[in-house]
């Protein structure tokens, strides 16, 4: 149930992205389609850490299967990244089901620490060259653009409308996730997991659910990096992006769209505007994060339930 | 018609003996009571009815079907569902988003519905929502539909738990000591809801330390202590029989 005044905020965001890239210079265009692409990630991210409550400190696994699905299979395989897609989305699904299915009933801090031990386990892996295919350390270059009929996705402004139609999904996604029943008995299950199981919610299920739904927009995402950079390599997706992501979940408002868009803002843009501070910006940042986790608990912009159709209160 | 049979139903902790053998069986339709002084293990009943709880012996019986060891959900989705001791509602989303948890089940939306909105999607919320207004109505909560259901007084939230817990539309309606914390005038409104439920065809199995209420309300009445049933029968037989004022009140000769 989307309000006109929701409708105008996220046509006003969706425009000025469409329109951002003919004021930037090819620099800030490939800042900006970071940014996308992380934003994706970090809104997957949220349908586990901020709606389910599941602490999930291994989300780069999903990512990062993604990305080097489309890496391998093009490279090694010479597969056409189109045809990679799919498997870059149903990959990470079957991880995250694999893994999340024997650890989902573990609590909060049990399950940290269990999804950073997947994390390690699948950055070394792929820095040890497994099956021979994941290019150790160094990981894979070369990768071929993006060919759809004769367009070829090779300048950094086809890229950039790339992700941003990735996000547009993602968006669209989410909003028909948390406006429909699979989406509220996340919320119900995070917050009472005792009172949901004795009102009829199969927890167990829509844990799962959480964490294929995510994994599979993380593995789209992870295209769409690989295209971005023709490359990847194993330390794009370690246990310190996870904490990343989880970061940015918690410090823009778990559960909040325009919370976690501005929670990535604020990692991946805001220190490239500050560049010339090098290091030191890094020190406002932590400190940054600190207040706002004292002043702010619930993040820069919490979220607002309540979302009810007018009906119900007219008569 | 039986409703609910428990058979020898018997479940320990570690050592602990908390509920023995306890047999009991409830008609459709009635208003059953459960008593007993604190630590009888009435609330472990319920946990064991609900699922919460397996238990290590006997069997529970709903509508002729064995559901011992079912788990919290099919067990609700069998038509049973129940309120908690201590309240337990999702606080921080609003009164109206609390009742349609309890429409989870009957919502025939599937996981895509997550993903894709089709036209079944727009048709089953709006079935669904509109189910919620009638709670709301019935529980007299439509003024507070938006508002947060953790900030709302104590005897409010009582009643969107068991609104929450009718919208499932179950056959068994469990309470869990319902007047617990409620001052008199909301505990004469609660008698009223509850015939209400009954009225509308549950039947209702309650847990209850206010014996006016306990008296006044229900039809039938199993004593427990120390997890034994060591009396039952209708409220008028309960309040003389000499067993049970033992129970609570402690035997004549240690008084003196």
């Amino acid at each position: 149930m989307m309000n006109t005044k929701n409708a105008i905020y996220y046509g006003i965001f969706l425009v000025s992205l469409i329109i951002l890239p003919f004021f930037l210079n090819s620099d800030w265009v490939s800042v900006m389609t970071t940014f996308l692409i992380y934003s994706v990630v970090s809104l997957s991210q949220d349908i586990v850490l901020g709606r389910a409550g599941m602490f999930d400190m291994g989300h780069a696994i999903f990512f990062g299967l993604g990305a080097y699905s489309t890496a391998i299979l093009n490279m090694v395989y010479g597969w056409p990244i189109l045809a990679t897609v799919p498997v870059a989305i149903i990959l990470p699904i079957i991880a995250s089901v694999l893994l999340a299915a024997p650890i989902i009933h573990l609590r909060g801090d049990y399950l940290l620490v269990t999804t950073i031990g997947f994390n390690i386990v699948f950055t070394q892996a792929l820095k040890n060259n497994v099956f021979g295919i994941t290019g150790g350390p160094n990981g894979i270059f070369g990768v071929e653009p993006l060919k759809i009929l004769s367009f070829t996705f090779s300048s950094q402004l086809s890229i950039y409308y790339l992700a941003f139609f990735i996000l547009l999904l993602t968006l669209i996604t989410i909003h028909n996730l948390e406006t429909s029943k699979p989406g509220r008995a996340l919320h119900y299950l995070n917050l009472d997991s005792l009172a949901s199981e004795c009102i009829g919610i199969n927890t167990k299920f829509y844990r799962l659910y959480s964490f294929a739904l995510s994994a599979a927009l993380a593995g789209l995402a992870g295209v769409v990096f690989t295209l971005q950079f023709s490359a990847v390599s194993p330390d794009a997706f370690n246990f310190i992006q996870s904490v990343l992501f989880f970061t940015i979940v918690l410090v823009g408002g778990p559960s909040s769209i325009p919370g976690v868009l501005l929670g990535t803002f604020f990692m991946f843009v805001v220190p490239e505007i500050f560049r010339q501070f090098a290091e030191a910006r890094y020190l406002v940042f932590g400190v940054a994060m600190i207040l706002i986790m004292i002043w702010r608990p619930k993040g820069i912009w919490p979220v607002k339930f309540g979302r009810i159709p007018n009906y119900l209160t007219k008569e | 018609m039986v409703l609910l049979e428990l058979d020898n139903v018997t479940k320990i902790f570690g050592g602990l003996v908390a509920v023995d053998s306890l047999s009991i069986s409830i008609e459709k339709g009635m208003i059953y009571g459960i008593i007993g002084p604190n630590g009888a293990g009435k609330t472990t009943v319920f946990n064991c009815i609900t699922g919460v709880y397996k238990p290590e012996k006997g069997k529970i019986i709903f509508r002729g079907k064995d559901i011992t060891g079912f788990s919290s959900h099919k067990i609700a989705n069998m038509g049973i569902t129940r309120t908690f001791q201590t309240i337990r509602l999702f606080s921080e989303m609003s009164v109206a988003e609390n009742i349609m948890s309890g429409r989870h089940f009957k919502s025939k939306q599937k996981w895509w519905h997550g993903i894709i909105h089709t036209p079944f999607y727009y048709k089953d919320e709006k079935e669904n929502w509109l189910k919620v207004k009638e709670y709301m109505e019935i529980f007299g909560l439509t003024h507070i539909a938006k508002m947060t259901a953790g900030s709302q007084p104590y005897g409010v939230q009582r009643k969107i738990e068991m609104a929450r817990a009718l919208a499932t539309e179950p056959e068994l309606l469990i309470l869990d000591e319902p007047a617990a914390g409620l001052n008199d005038k909301e505990r004469l409104e609660l008698v009223d809801t509850i015939r209400k439920i009954r009225d509308m065809g549950v039947t209702i199995l309650l847990i209850e330390h206010n014996m006016d209420l306990v008296m006044n309300i229900t039809e039938y009445i199993s004593v427990l202590n120390f997890g034994k049933k060591i009396a039952e029968g209708k409220p008028e037989e309960i309040q003389n029989n000499p067993v049970v004022i033992e129970a609570y009140l402690g035997k004549e000769e240690e008084d003196e």
